[in-house]
Formats: structure tokens, C-alpha cells, sequence
């Protein structure tokens, strides 16, 4: 017997079910509202926008870097996801902004890979088919050598071994691992369940361990 | 996440562990699985050397010092006048930000709980974690009621509903705040459906309301100094159909 509860007063629950069985996720959220010729006129949006959005640059500057994989382009999405969240911050319902910018800067990566770099972007259905038959990492009569050869890894190669996971595996890690997300709030940026996140985030750490616990060649 | 796959996988758990996602309850579980099992302790050291390995090399990016700047002029209101296009190229940005996945984030932000629901939530997903989502489990009404008896002051209603396609499960006892509770599990197809009633003398009857909370449908309604909350992962029309049947018959029949 092994009950598992995890931290149930904050509310996280491991579910099963896909997004498209999500009773919520058929809800389309109130309708943008209509600023019409006022748009753009508001001084409330942009003190809304400094306090809401600008206090989290880094880390969706940080973000858009780990998907796009590079500087110019991450500025490119960066500037269009806070136009996107400047436009939509009076529908901001409080609570975790940061969590909010990240969502949407997902969202503006997302679109700028589809656009300018289609075959970057991976079917996650078939990748976590593809994942689930695979043989687990970990051989247990070696003194697992590894770790040893994963402390020595540089920053360069350390990069270039994230830049390689598959791009849901890599969102998981770098929220977690990098930008020290809860599992919880990875959940509500990338849109998926709790497990799923549990999943992806074990998946990605062990191609990592498996990529850098081999001596270089 | 199923409670298979953590069971198949106890890897996860230990994942879990080291990004301090567990309760104080299965972090001992975990720490004290770690010290039998040589295997999931390899994993821990793995792990553990990787996040050290991120947390030492990977410096923080720091934007461009004139990215913020670039930012504030693109939102500044008489920017926008000197470029009539921007409007409409707005537009078009709010309108795809609305359809697309991460705007839904927009409804979803977190919003202050109300306590008793948290607490039916976690009972609910702690029961389906369990090996039995029931503590007493049984099909027969006539079982699970005198069980309640003896541990809790009032027994629940308990209505036979498996002509209607939801046999009765069984029971267990949940805790709200620091009471204890009855809950009826009931099945539906696959779906679990716990019914809590929680004693709420004095109140005025409520008819049924469904909401949803992390995926799971809620619905609750007032009767007779009960307030009682049904929750599943079932669809929201089965759900309702369920709170609907459990109101309208009669007991005894």
C-alpha cells in the first residue's frame, strides 16, 4: 500500500485525463474586452502592464531563449508576447503573473516556431508513444560512473544537450530545473496535467543524464 | 497521471522528492525507499548531480539592456496614435491570443479556495490514488449505512442507484477542517464519483451548481441541513444526471 498525496492543500491534482477531456477546457474565456476606440488610450492597461508584466522580462526573455534557441529571435518573441499581454491584461483574473507571462510567451514562441521553423516543432503524441516503450535508464550493478562525468560537464555542453530534448521535454526541464517553476504552476503554463509534467520532466532528465554520464568522445 | 503509472514508476516519486513536491508523509516513504532499493538510488544521485550541474552552470539570461525600453514604447499610448496600424495589427494579436491555448490560462488563473472544497478535491484524488477508492466497499446500501454508524454521529443518505447505470461503491470517511465526513463512492462506466455530505445545520436548501476545479466537475446543492458535493472526472452531463438521480429517489425503493 502506497498512498500517494502530494501537498494536497495546494490544491495539485495528478490527473489522467488529456486536455481535451478537460470539463474547462472547451470554456472559452469571457470575451476580450472590447476597448474599441479607447484601446489605447488607458493608462490603467499600462500600469497593469509595468507591475504585471515588466517585473517578469528575465524570465520570459530566459524562456523564449530555451525554445527558439537564440537571442534574436527570443527578443523577437518576447516583444510580441507582451503585446499580446498588454492587450489582454485587463482580462488578468490576479494570482500568478509571472505564471501568466510565461503562458503566454509560450504561446508567442509556439507561434513564431510554427511559422519560421515548422519542423521544430514535434508531434508530442507521437514523441510520447515513442518515449513510453523505451527501456529505462539505470543499470544497477554499475557504480554509476555517471555522476561523476555529469559534474564535470561545462555550461556549453550542458546547453547544447537541453537545446537537443525535444522541445515539450525541454519547456518541463527549463521551467523547473532553470527558471524553478512548481510543478503545479508548469501544469498551468504549458497547459498540461500534473503528470504529465511529472513524466516529461523525468524523461528529460534522464536523456540529459544519458547524454552527459557518457565520457565525450 | 494514473495511479499505475506512479506505482509502475516509483522514479517519479523520487523526481518528486527532490523538487520538494511531496508531504512530509511520502517524503519519509520516499527517503526510506531510497535507502533499500539501490537502483532508485542511483537514480536520486543522477538526478540530484544534474540539477546541481544546472543550478551551477547555467547563468541566468539577462535580456538586452534595450529590450525593456523597446517594450515600454510599443505599449505607450501616443506611439499607438502615431501608427494607425498598430491597431489593427492588435486586434488581430488578441483575437489569436484569445483562441489559442495559453489565453485559456487567462480564466484559469488561481483564485482563492474555498476551503471545504479543497479539502473534497484532495479527499477525492487521495481516494483515487488508494488502492481502494472506498474504505468499506460494498454494492449494498444496506452495508455501508450501519457502517457509518458508530463513527460519525449521522449517517448519510445512501440511495441505490445502479439500475440507473451508478452502482454504489462503497464508503470511507473524509475529513473536512478537522471533521469527519461520510462519503459515498459511487462508479459510472470507469469513472469514480465521491459524494460527500457535509452537515450544515441551519442552511437553507441550494439547489444543484456544477463548477469545475483542476479538471474535475463539482456539483453541489443544500438539502435539509446537508450540503452535499459530487465530484468525478466524469463529463458534466453525467455528473449532473448523477446529483439529479441521488435527489429524486426515494430511498427505500
Amino acid at each position: 500500500m502506497n498512498v500517494v498525496s502530494i501537498h494536497f492543500d495546494r490544491g495539485l491534482a495528478y490527473t489522467k485525463r488529456r486536455s481535451s477531456d478537460r470539463p474547462w477546457a472547451g470554456s472559452r474565456p469571457q470575451e476580450a474586452p472590447e476597448r474599441g476606440g479607447d484601446a489605447l488610450k488607458g493608462d490603467d492597461e499600462n500600469i497593469l502592464f509595468a507591475s504585471l508584466v515588466l517585473p517578469h522580462l528575465a524570465d520570459a526573455y530566459s524562456l523564449a531563449r530555451w525554445l527558439t534557441g537564440n537571442r534574436a529571435d527570443a527578443e523577437d518573441v518576447v516583444q510580441d508576447a507582451c503585446l499580446r499581454a498588454f492587450r489582454a491584461i485587463g482580462s488578468f483574473a490576479g494570482g500568478n503573473s509571472r505564471g501568466w507571462v510565461l503562458a503566454v510567451v509560450r504561446h508567442s514562441a509556439y507561434a513564431w516556431l510554427r511559422k519560421n521553423r515548422p519542423a521544430a516543432v514535434v508531434n508530442v503524441e507521437d514523441l510520447e508513444a515513442v518515449e513510453s516503450t523505451q527501456a529505462k535508464p539505470g543499470d544497477p550493478d554499475s557504480d554509476t560512473p555517471e555522476t561523476a562525468l555529469i559534474a564535470k560537464t561545462d555550461a556549453a555542453r550542458l546547453s547544447a544537450a537541453i537545446f537537443e530534448l525535444p522541445a515539450p521535454f525541454r519547456e518541463t526541464l527549463v521551467l523547473r530545473d532553470v527558471q524553478g517553476l512548481d510543478y503545479r504552476e508548469i501544469a498551468e503554463v504549458t497547459g498540461v496535467p500534473m503528470g504529465t509534467v511529472m513524466s516529461r520532466l523525468a524523461r528529460a532528465r534522464r536523456r540529459l543524464v544519458a547524454t552527459l554520464g557518457r565520457a565525450e568522445p | 497521471m494514473t495511479r499505475a503509472t506512479l506505482h509502475d514508476d516509483p522514479t517519479l516519486l523520487v523526481h518528486a522528492y527532490l523538487d520538494g513536491e511531496l508531504d512530509p508523509v511520502n517524503a519519509l516513504a520516499v527517503e526510506q525507499r531510497l535507502a533499500s532499493d539501490p537502483n532508485l538510488a542511483a537514480e536520486y544521485e543522477r538526478i540530484e548531480a544534474l540539477q546541481r550541474l544546472v543550478h551551477e552552470q547555467l547563468p541566468r539570461e539577462t535580456p538586452p539592456g534595450d529590450l525593456r525600453a523597446r517594450i515600454e514604447a510599443a505599449v505607450r499610448p501616443r506611439h499607438a496614435r502615431l501608427q494607425p496600424s498598430w491597431r489593427s495589427l492588435a486586434a488581430s494579436i488578441v483575437a489569436t491570443a484569445f483562441v489559442a491555448s495559453g489565453a485559456t490560462f487567462l480564466v484559469l488563473a488561481p483564485q482563492p479556495r474555498d476551503a471545504v472544497e479543497t479539502a473534497i478535491v484532495a479527499d477525492h484524488i487521495r481516494a483515487l490514488m488508494a488502492p481502494q477508492p472506498a474504505d468499506v466497499a460494498t454494492s449494498d446500501r444496506h452495508t455501508v449505512k450501519p457502517w457509518f454508524n458508530g463513527k460519525i454521529p449521522q449517517a448519510p443518505r445512501v440511495i441505490d442507484l445502479a439500475k440507473n447505470d451508478f452502482p454504489l461503491v462503497g464508503g470511507r470517511l473524509d475529513v473536512v477542517g478537522t471533521n469527519p465526513v461520510p462519503t459515498l463512492v459511487y462508479r459510472h462506466a470507469k469513472h469514480i464519483i465521491s459524494l460527500t455530505a457535509v452537515p450544515a445545520p441551519g442552511s437553507a436548501n441550494a439547489g444543484a451548481t456544477r463548477h469545475a476545479v483542476d479538471g474535475y466537475n463539482i456539483v453541489r446543492w443544500t438539502e435539509d441541513g446537508v450540503a452535499y458535493w459530487a465530484i468525478s472526472d466524469m463529463s458534466a452531463a453525467d455528473l449532473d444526471k448523477f446529483a439529479e438521480l441521488f435527489r429524486t429517489t426515494p430511498p427505500d425503493q
